[in-house]
């Protein structure tokens, strides 16, 4: 396509969730001309890969508040963006195998009350109650919190398209951004596959690709892109209501709205995007036999599709968020870890004001690009990440 | 007389005999009986389409495990089969009201967002809506454990149809033992070969980057024993298929494919049905006119009607009605009539048939290929991808050879083309070869310009354009129109193709209809990424590979 003028007022680099949530929350600021640009199709990066979980327990205060807030934004989508998502507060249910893991869901769990959630403990017969079918002894106990809960996450990326088109945002698929222009020290342009385009900031929320813009524009940053892998059963009736997530080996499943078992565990893939995101036998076996050893009868159930993403992962396993100290004008939305869509409502609109130049309440040693360039300690890392 | 072993099982309560071997359909076909279902969406009443063992049209509960195709279980003495669609039954489901209640579709994209409150209640009842079946009653799993079947092969070919059976025999008279992994439980054994019946192979990954054995051919066999073939060498003779057409009521009871057709027919020793109307005017309508002619009641063709054809419906006294567009079918639970128009002249009329069998396209079972990373091409008069090869059908692929209807090969060359492959394999071919005949053409699909007129008719209704997922043309038409382009947006944005066929019969379809919304040739519109597995691969086959499948260095 050719793009419709040569200069914005912001360019964001991802048409993903993080990207158009910015773009959503620049338009209603007034910011002027956006313009999105995604290398894809629409929802071929992570966002239309994701498994949908949308939860609030986590291991550091800034992301469940981030999460609190993600989870009122994506309970109010339908009525905000006209589109369904089917957005179901059913629960996420953490498992844990050993006293280790349940101290950690216990610690996770003190946090998350102290925010006024109201997560509570589960012996084994408390899990059995979630999760119909348990094998006997797969579990020492866990954690729930009712409000958590799953979307289907590309009726939320029509609705942010549509809302940012039709707010004025120019949105370009199939466009790549291969670099950034600097002048007098700051940004100054991005240059595109479809030629170059003047702008003062540029947002680098290109998911799994971000570490790959970053370095395109000069700035050495420690995101990796991991490939992470998920498959879908056929779709039974419904006999699952949470999400169910394992400590011990990132095991995450839960029955969309259309009845299939959708999920994944962790499976470590060599770094970086080049091998494109094929299913490996590896992940089909390992798979499979976690979900039949944890609900024995669902052996004979079928696995429909498997398929991949990657996730852009940090050293802390916290996003960045904020502007580049090296290079004004280059502002960072990225390495949510595989976590993009549960924080972006909440995020964006924190990001969007880093563009216009306001302050957030983002703190800075959790969540600036910068905490990774000097020798300062880092304040906390979020370990929870799943899958 | 010595009389056949019979198996006794009971369906929806009652008992039924089956032969020895028989397929729970064609054992309940025998008995008068079709198993009925219910659609995941508007709860229309579904049957029996393709009869090979891809579409979501007979599934059944058998002995507690949900989503077993009737087509692929072979009876076993007390199995216990129920029907899971609808409420309280399938015949008589109250949900189907949901069809009447919404005759402009149900659109789960924008609607049951308000009032606030409701929302929770909405998600309730629509989940209970979807989904094949109950889970698996506990302790179902017990009846199905199997040891996976894992076998070392120099040459691993995956068919048994004509050029994955000649590839065999003539590697087997050139001192190479293949193995045959071939979907069929039936069929002769042949020497000198490692047949292995009743393999659907279901994932072929790119070959690994060394190794005596690169390639990897994940699988099972039924109910669900997992199948894991390592080989230095592939030849893929999977054969092609029977697709569907759009029209209003394309799903009803009594619509399927030719090879459902035949295949049911073979079974019962006659057709299942009394006057069909056969769709289509080449090679494929004369195999069902041959096979199936007295059955037959009327041919109908969107284009030209090959005069073979013209001869054969001729001596049986069979109208013939080409250049004609399918407007939709009538009747009930079943199809009693189908509404035509002559093409250009915009003469409408209806014709009698209590079936309606579409033998107007055969596509290749090109899954495989772009699963293990082939080069592609569009052959645009079939209108399908189809895997380029050389004249020996070797692919772009190091050690992957396509043979055969999969391969684009025209049918009297099926057996030469596995020959040829074969030859290749075992270092005898003899100098250069001339290319097989291809049913790959240059040039636009043949049905283009018939979906040109018919989407001039704004078609709106009970056009199903994804049967699995109950995805009606509307959606694909709508989205198009909110600005949404690409196959691989729309399957996102509709669901289309994201069911149990995996999209065999709806993206063939929905990629010529974008094509023409979109103003780009259907190459460019794109294809469905062929994520694994091929056919539904039960978790338990899987699992039982775990160990074997870790060890596999593929990224």
């Amino acid at each position: 396509m050719t793009l419709p003028r040569r200069d914005y007022r912001a360019v964001i680099v991802g048409g993903g969730v993080v990207g158009l949530y910015t773009a959503h929350h620049l338009a209603r600021a007034g910011a002027g001309p956006v313009l999105v640009v995604d290398r894809g199709y629409l929802s071929s990066g992570a966002s239309g890969r994701n498994g949908g979980g949308v939860r609030q327990q986590w291991e550091t205060r800034a992301t469940v508040r981030l999460a609190r807030e993600a989870v009122e934004a994506y309970r109010r989508f339908g009525r905000d963006f006209g589109f369904n998502i089917w957005f179901r507060q059913s629960g996420y249910l953490f498992l844990a195998e050993t006293p280790a893991e349940l101290g950690r869901l216990r610690a996770v769990h003190d946090l998350v009350r102290s925010e006024g959630l109201p997560s509570e403990i589960l012996d084994p017969d408390g899990v059995a109650a979630h999760l119909d079918g348990i094998a006997p002894n797969a579990t020492i106990g866990g954690t729930y919190l009712g409000s958590d809960g799953t979307l289907f996450p590309f009726p939320a990326i029509w609705g942010l398209y549509e809302a940012v088109r039709s707010a004025g945002v120019d949105v370009a698929l199939g466009v790549e951004a291969v670099g950034v222009d600097v002048a007098n020290g700051r940004v100054a342009g991005v240059r595109t596959s479809d030629g170059p385009v003047a702008a003062p900031v540029v947002v680098n929320a290109a998911g799994g690709w971000s570490g790959d813009f970053s370095r395109r524009a000069g700035l050495e940053v420690p995101n990796v892109a991991t490939r992470h892998e998920i498959l879908a059963t056929e779709p039974l009736k419904p006999f699952l209501d949470p999400m169910v997530v394992r400590v011990s080996d990132g095991l995450y499943f839960s029955q969309t709205m259309r009845g299939e078992l959708v999920g994944g565990l962790t499976l470590p893939h060599p770094p970086g995007t080049s091998a494109g995101m094929p299913s490996s036998p590896r992940f089909l076996g390992a798979m499979a036999s976690a979900l039949v050893r944890l609900l024995p009868r669902l052996a004979s159930v079928g696995v429909l599709r498997a398929w991949s993403g990657f996730y852009d992962d940090t050293p802390d396993g916290l996003p960045v968020l904020g502007e580049d100290p090296r290079l004004p004008g280059f502002v960072h939305a990225n390495g949510f870890g595989g976590h993009g869509f549960m924080l972006a409502p909440a995020t964006s609109r924190r990001v969007a004001r880093v563009v216009l130049g306001e302050p957030t309440d983002l703190d800075p040693a959790e969540f600036s690009p910068a905490r990774f360039l000097g020798p300062t300690p880092r304040v906390a890392a979020e370990r929870l990440q799943l899958g | 007389m010595v009389r056949a072993p019979r198996r006794r099982f009971t369906y929806s309560g009652r008992t039924h005999e089956a032969a020895d071997g028989a397929t729970l359909l064609a054992a309940l076909a025998g008995d008068g009986v079709s198993p009925l279902g219910r659609s995941t969406r508007y709860h229309r009443p579904r049957a029996p389409f393709c009869g090979i063992g891809q579409c979501a049209g007979c599934l059944v509960r058998v002995n507690g495990r949900p989503g077993v195709r009737s087509c692929r279980h072979v009876v076993a003495d007390g199995d216990r089969v129920e029907s899971e669609a609808g409420w309280p039954s399938a015949r008589f489901d109250v949900f189907a009201v949901l069809d009447a209640l919404f005759p402009g579709g149900i659109d789960t994209l924008h609607g049951f967002r308000r009032p606030a409150f409701a929302v929770p209640l909405y998600q309730r009842v629509v989940r209970r809506l979807a989904g094949y079946g109950r889970p698996p009653d506990p302790g179902s799993e017990t009846a199905i454990a199997a040891l996976p079947l894992r076998v070392d092969a120099d040459v691993a070919i995956v068919g048994g149809g004509r050029s994955g059976r000649a590839a065999a025999a003539r590697l087997a008279a050139l001192g190479v033992r293949p193995t045959l992994l071939d979907r069929d439980r039936s069929g002769p054994d042949l020497p000198g070969v490692d047949r292995r019946s009743g393999v659907s192979v279901t994932y072929l990954p790119p070959p690994a980057a060394d190794g005596e054995r690169p390639y990897t051919l994940l699988g099972f066999s039924e109910p669900a024993c997992g199948v894991l073939v390592r080989a230095r060498r592939v030849v893929v003779a999977v054969g092609g298929y029977d697709t569907s057409l759009l029209f209003d009521g394309n799903d009803r009871p009594g619509v399927q494919s030719a090879d459902g057709a035949l295949a049911l027919a073979a079974a019962l020793g006659h057709a299942p049905f009394r006057h069909g109307v056969v769709v289509g005017g080449g090679t494929r309508a004369r195999a069902v006119l041959e096979a199936l002619g007295p059955s037959v009641g009327a041919v109908v063709a969107p284009g030209e009607i090959r005069p073979e054809v013209v001869r054969l419906a001729s001596d049986l006294g069979i109208p013939l009605y080409p250049r004609s567009l399918v407007l939709g079918t009538r009747g009930r639970a079943r199809v009693r009539a189908l509404a035509l128009r002559a093409r250009g002249t915009g003469v409408g009329f209806s014709i009698d048939g209590d079936a309606v069998v579409l033998a107007h396209r055969r596509l290749p079972n090109a899954q495989l290929f772009f699963q293990a990373g082939a080069k592609m091409a569009w052959g645009g008069g079939p209108g399908a991808y189809y895997p380029v090869v050389d004249a020996s059908g070797a692919t772009s692929v190091p050690g992957l050879f396509a043979v055969g209807e999969a391969a684009g090969v025209a049918e009297p060359f099926a057996a030469e083309s596995g020959e040829r492959a074969a030859d290749a394999i075992a270092g005898t071919a003899a100098g250069p070869l001339e290319p097989l005949e291809s049913v790959t053409r240059p040039g636009p699909a043949e049905l283009e310009g018939y979906y040109r007129e018919l989407l001039a008719e704004r078609p709106r209704g009970r056009w199903i354009a994804c049967a699995c997922e109950d995805v009606r043309l509307d959606e694909l038409l709508d989205g198009s129109s909110a600005g949404y382009r690409g196959i691989e947006v729309l399957k996102r944005y509709s669901s289309l193709g994201t069911g149990l066929c995996q999209g065999r019969y709806c993206v063939p379809d929905a990629l010529l209809v974008l094509s023409l919304l979109e103003g780009r040739p259907p190459s460019e519109v794109g294809y469905l990424t062929q994520r694994p597995p091929v056919h539904p691969t039960p978790l338990a086959a899987l699992a039982a590979l775990s160990g074997a499948l870790s060890e596999d260095a593929r990224p």
